[in-house]
């Protein structure tokens, strides 16, 4: 039951119609709701990141991507580096003892020194190496050269060796250069080597004083491996990014922003005006896109052996505006007839208030979205582009001329292929995700729920 | 309200992870039954790469021969095909030796040469062969209607160039038939290496009338040519397939031991050729490095054989350019080592690092050209090419170089070669090269224009002669795209082609090989082979420095061989 103290008058209460939540901008409002969005968070840091490993990464990882290193071809990423250091390479008449297939000197790095004696009834012989021991099947595995002479009983190999053990034959040919089943086997270990010239060439060391023969010294770091001209994959993977990011982000930046300028006008002035340009616009769409890249290439006189980059940009922003400016005209169109557009117009509103205080910022999101979209679209266009060889000049890399080089060994050093795919795949689906996002945070009816 | 879209989040991901795993199952299934699908079907469409019963073997070519006219073929596809179904005057053994093929014996003087035909070659439609259809063919050759690309290689016959000028009717030429079996021949000037020649595609006889009935279509077809080699090609399907049968009216029973040859694929993507061969559809595949690996652990037998084409820079000669200079040219031979090129970058077994013009397997006077005239062995000195490269900016002028022109061509060794000597020449030489990727034609082109600095070229042999390399830079030779020109090089070069002592020849060729390493005229680059995989049960297969590139017709099947 109630008591006369529940009739009492309450005390002075302050802040009864107080706002408790924060008052939020759009911006605001649609930053708060994209946090809220993990997968769009963890893509925009991984732009984020990319970004930096784009710009910043070339003044962490100071290594020249143009650099060959030939005593680390197709290196697999975290392999082994330590290398003895020995003389400047001699050349070798075939001097050494006989006897059957042996190594003159040490198996190194730099060469296999072989001798052998000429094989009974041998017209000539055949020189094999393998990584596999000569089984039943008598595979011999890859041929070096061969002699159809018996006073040729020596053979320097110098072929791509790595350090591990490798398995040598020398197998008789008969008089009609055909080999027999007659042969001699040697299994060599090949350590890894260099000299001292190689290493101040390098840069591994200051100059030749510091270390002598016989001592050992670790090989340039590679983090990622090496290409197939022994070129840093990390390095080459930042410079290919520097063309990759700057055709993705300028090359949409500078056709969604005439896509709305063109559609925004059409859409506003409509009639005639907008049949006309809209008309333009299907006539923009039909031309072949390939054609006119290579068109331009032509008419900017890029001559052989440049830069194709600034040919693809203006194909691009010539080419690709339409899709944007059909979208911008749609929602302008949309957005003319709504309620409170004409209900400023009738209080007066002139067309710039209409414009700035209505139209765009209720396309904003749209523009934006489509930005997002456009990034990814445009990176596969300029790998596809520097996949056929219309993009950027040799040796300057991009993530999609880098893949065409590692596609063709893709089967014995994948990461040669597997890094710059991997970077543009993640690129274009970060920027997808991304975009999803913010198209659901920039959805103004979207406001403040969530 | 964090934490409800936080459950939400979560529970999409796992609806994209489930959905992620749907796709992925989705596809390996479709995989896995296309692959049964394929497996069930591939064995019935074709026989396989080897027929023991039927005699019969599945190969493919690289490219599709454009046409089969050889007045006109330049194209190693064509002269593979045309070898095995044609045959010259002379041809080849199973050891590249010269051997009688429609002539029984002949003899080569100094003002011309005599051929005695065999009476039993004849003609796929039992026609005989005769010195008339040489006759024809030699004319056609030299009209310069025909625009035969070849026609230079007949310019030792007499009045064969001023025909092809157009200054004299084809009538004039020095061939005619004694006989019908009798072939009388009269040279320009002496040509001591004639028999060589007339074992090229260009020689090759015509039937007259059946010439005349194809109307214009000569050789665009299977029906559209007369065979008279070891086998006959019956079939041609257009960038698809061939068939060649054995040939019942060859006189010869020393080549064409398998009854029927099928030319089941026609593609030039290494790849698809190697996974032919692992499936057991065609014979034999050229594998490239890359491929090595998996052979060894195949466990398969690889051989190997040279290609007989030397690569080489080519320097550019014309006035105004930097390459025109020799010091220049000696900077850029001396701060290269084609040894590390070849073993380092290119990482190919079966080629060499090329140190002359002239490959080591070309033949001398006994022995090997090279044993008796051994080249000057390749010297890498960046300090000396440095000093020869600032003698050149002196003479020249400069006060730094532009960048240099590098053209080559778009395949993968063009890429490799281009970017390899790109970085080699900016390190040792601080030049700036520019690289110039165009497709076969297009540099081709441009070599003839002589839009280029240095070009990534190779030469190879037309016949089995030093020749064939020592004439490439004379001053009239069309090839010789640098344009390169010395009273020196043409007198040694008119000598190599007209000197009967065989040993003053190979001198000459000596001082020309000499020549062309101190005037710089190429930087040798390497001498081409192939690595290659054969099916243990064809035997005797053969793959050619000279003439064909692959060659089937001394090879058998050996049925007792493992798969």
């Amino acid at each position: 039951m109630y008591s006369a103290a529940d009739f009492l008058p309450l005390g002075e209460q302050r802040d009864v119609h107080g706002i408790s939540r924060p008052s939020l901008s759009y911006l605001q409002d649609a930053w708060r709701r994209l946090k809220a969005n993990r997968r769009a968070l963890a893509s925009l840091y991984l732009v984020l990141g990319l970004l930096f490993f784009t710009i910043a990464g070339p003044w962490l990882w100071r290594v020249d991507p143009a650099v060959q290193d030939l005593d680390q071809i197709s290196q697999r990423p975290g392999v082994d580096r330590a290398a003895l250091i020995v003389p400047d390479y001699q050349s070798w008449d075939g001097a050494g003892e006989t006897g059957p297939l042996h190594v003159v000197g040490d198996a190194t790095s730099q060469s296999v020194r072989l001798k052998w004696d000429a094989l009974p009834g041998a017209f000539g012989h055949r020189i094999y190496r393998n990584i596999f021991p000569v089984g039943p099947e008598l595979a011999y595995g890859m041929p070096l050269a061969e002699f159809f002479d018996n006073a040729i009983t020596h053979h320097e190999d110098r072929l791509d060796l790595r350090p591990g053990r490798y398995y040598y034959s020398v197998v008789a040919l008969g008089e009609d250069g055909v080999i027999g089943g007659n042969y001699q086997s040697l299994t060599v270990d090949v350590q890894r080597v260099t000299t001292l010239a190689e290493a101040v060439d390098r840069g591994l060391i200051a100059d030749q004083d510091q270390l002598e023969v016989g001592d050992s010294i670790e090989l340039q770091l590679h983090p990622l491996g090496t290409d197939y001209l022994g070129r840093d994959m990390l390095a080459r993977l930042m410079a290919g990014a520097r063309v990759s990011l700057f055709i993705g982000i300028v090359a949409p930046a500078l056709f969604v922003l005439f896509g709305v300028v063109f559609g925004a006008t059409a859409g506003f002035i409509g009639g005639r005006v907008d049949q006309f340009m809209m008309r333009f616009a299907d006539f923009v769409v039909a031309l072949p896109f390939l054609l006119f890249m290579i068109l331009f290439k032509i008419a900017f006189g890029i001559g052989p052996g440049e830069s194709g980059v600034m040919p693809m940009l203006v194909a691009m922003v010539v080419l690709l505006w339409p899709a944007t400016a059909r979208l911008v005209r749609g929602q302008i169109l949309q957005l003319r007839e709504q309620a409170y557009v004409q209900a400023s117009q009738l209080l007066g509103a002139r067309t710039n208030y209409l414009v700035l205080r209505h139209m765009l910022p209720n396309t904003f999101g749209v523009v934006l979205v489509t930005l997002t979209f456009e990034i990814p679209k445009a990176i596969f266009v300029e790998a596809f582009l520097s996949f056929i060889g219309m993009g950027v000049a040799p040796p300057t890399p991009s993530w999609g001329s880098m893949s065409n080089e590692g596609i063709a060994t893709m089967l014995t050093t994948p990461h040669e292929l597997i890094f710059p795919a991997l970077l543009i795949s993640m690129t274009v689906l970060a920027f997808n995700l991304l975009g999803d996002g913010l198209r659901d945070a920039l959805d103004a009816r979207m406001r403040n729920s969530g | 309200m964090n934490d409800r879209a936080s459950r939400a989040n979560f529970s999409e991901l796992r609806q994209l992870g489930l959905y992620a795993l749907y796709v992925v199952s989705g596809l390996v299934a479709a995989v896995w039954l296309l692959g049964i699908a394929a497996n069930s079907t591939g064995s019935t469409v074709t026989g396989g790469a080897i027929d023991a019963d039927g005699k019969a073997i599945t190969i493919a070519l690289r490219t599709e021969p454009p046409q089969l006219d050889y007045s006109r073929a330049t194209d190693s596809s064509s002269f593979t095909v045309l070898f095995h179904n044609m045959e010259g005057l002379l041809t080849y053994d199973d050891n590249m030796a010269l051997i009688p093929g429609v002539a029984e014996r002949y003899e080569i003087r100094e003002d011309g040469a005599t051929f005695w035909l065999r009476e039993d070659a004849r003609w796929s439609n039992g026609e005989p062969v005769t010195a008339h259809d040489f006759v024809f063919a030699w004319r056609r050759v030299q009209d310069p209607a025909t625009a035969s690309a070849y026609a230079f290689i007949m310019y030792p016959v007499k009045n064969a160039e001023a025909i092809n000028r157009g200054d004299l009717p084809r009538e004039a030429l020095g061939v005619r038939a004694v006989s019908d079996h009798i072939l009388e021949v009269e040279f320009e000037q002496p040509t001591p290496y004639f028999d060589k020649l007339v074992a090229f595609v260009t020689f090759y006889p015509i039937n007259e009338a059946f010439f005349e009935s194809t109307d214009g279509r000569f050789g665009a077809d299977a029906d559209m040519l007369l065979y008279n080699g070891p086998y006959r090609m019956t079939e041609w399907v257009h960038s698809a397939s061939m068939r060649w049968e054995r040939n019942p009216d060859y006189w010869g029973d020393h080549k064409g031991f398998i009854d029927t040859i099928n030319v089941g694929y026609i593609t030039q993507d290494v790849n698809s050729r190697l996974n032919l061969f692992k499936d057991g559809q065609i014979a034999d595949t050229q594998l490239v490095p890359q491929m090595l690996g998996e052979a060894m652990e195949r466990r398969w037998q690889i051989d190997r054989s040279m290609d007989g084409t030397v690569f080489f820079l080519q320097l550019n000669f014309r006035e105004g350019r930097l390459t025109a200079n020799r010091n220049f040219r000696k900077a850029l031979l001396l701060a290269q080592d084609p040894v590390e090129f070849v073993y380092k970058a290119l990482k190919e077994p079966s080629y060499m690092p090329a140190v002359s013009l002239f490959p080591f397997w070309i033949r001398g006077v006994d022995s090997y050209f090279r044993q008796e005239h051994p080249p000057m062995p390749h010297e890498y000195n960046v300090a000396k090419a440095r000093e020869h490269l600032e003698a050149a900016r002196q003479e020249l002028g400069l006060e730094e170089f532009p960048p240099i022109h590098l053209l080559a061509d778009d395949s993968p060794i063009g890429a490799v070669s281009s970017e390899y000597y790109q970085a080699v020449y900016a390190r040792n030489l601080g030049l700036e090269l520019r690289i110039d990727k165009q497709i076969f034609k297009q540099r081709l082109a441009k070599m003839d224009a002589g839009d280029f600095d240095i070009v990534v070229s190779g030469w190879g042999p037309d016949y089995d002669d030093a020749l064939t390399f020592g004439d490439l830079f004379s001053s009239w030779n069309l090839n010789n795209r640098g344009r390169y020109s010395s009273p020196e090089m043409d007198a040694l070069v008119r000598i190599a082609q007209s000197e009967l002592d065989p040993v003053a020849r190979m001198e000459a060729f000596g001082k020309i090989q000499d020549l062309v390493h101190d005037d710089v005229v190429i930087v040798p680059m390497y001498e081409r082979g192939w690595s290659y995989v054969v099916d243990p049960r064809l035997k005797g297969f053969k793959r050619r420095a000279v003439g064909p590139e692959v060659d089937y017709t001394y090879a058998w099947i050996d049925e007792q061989a493992t798969d």
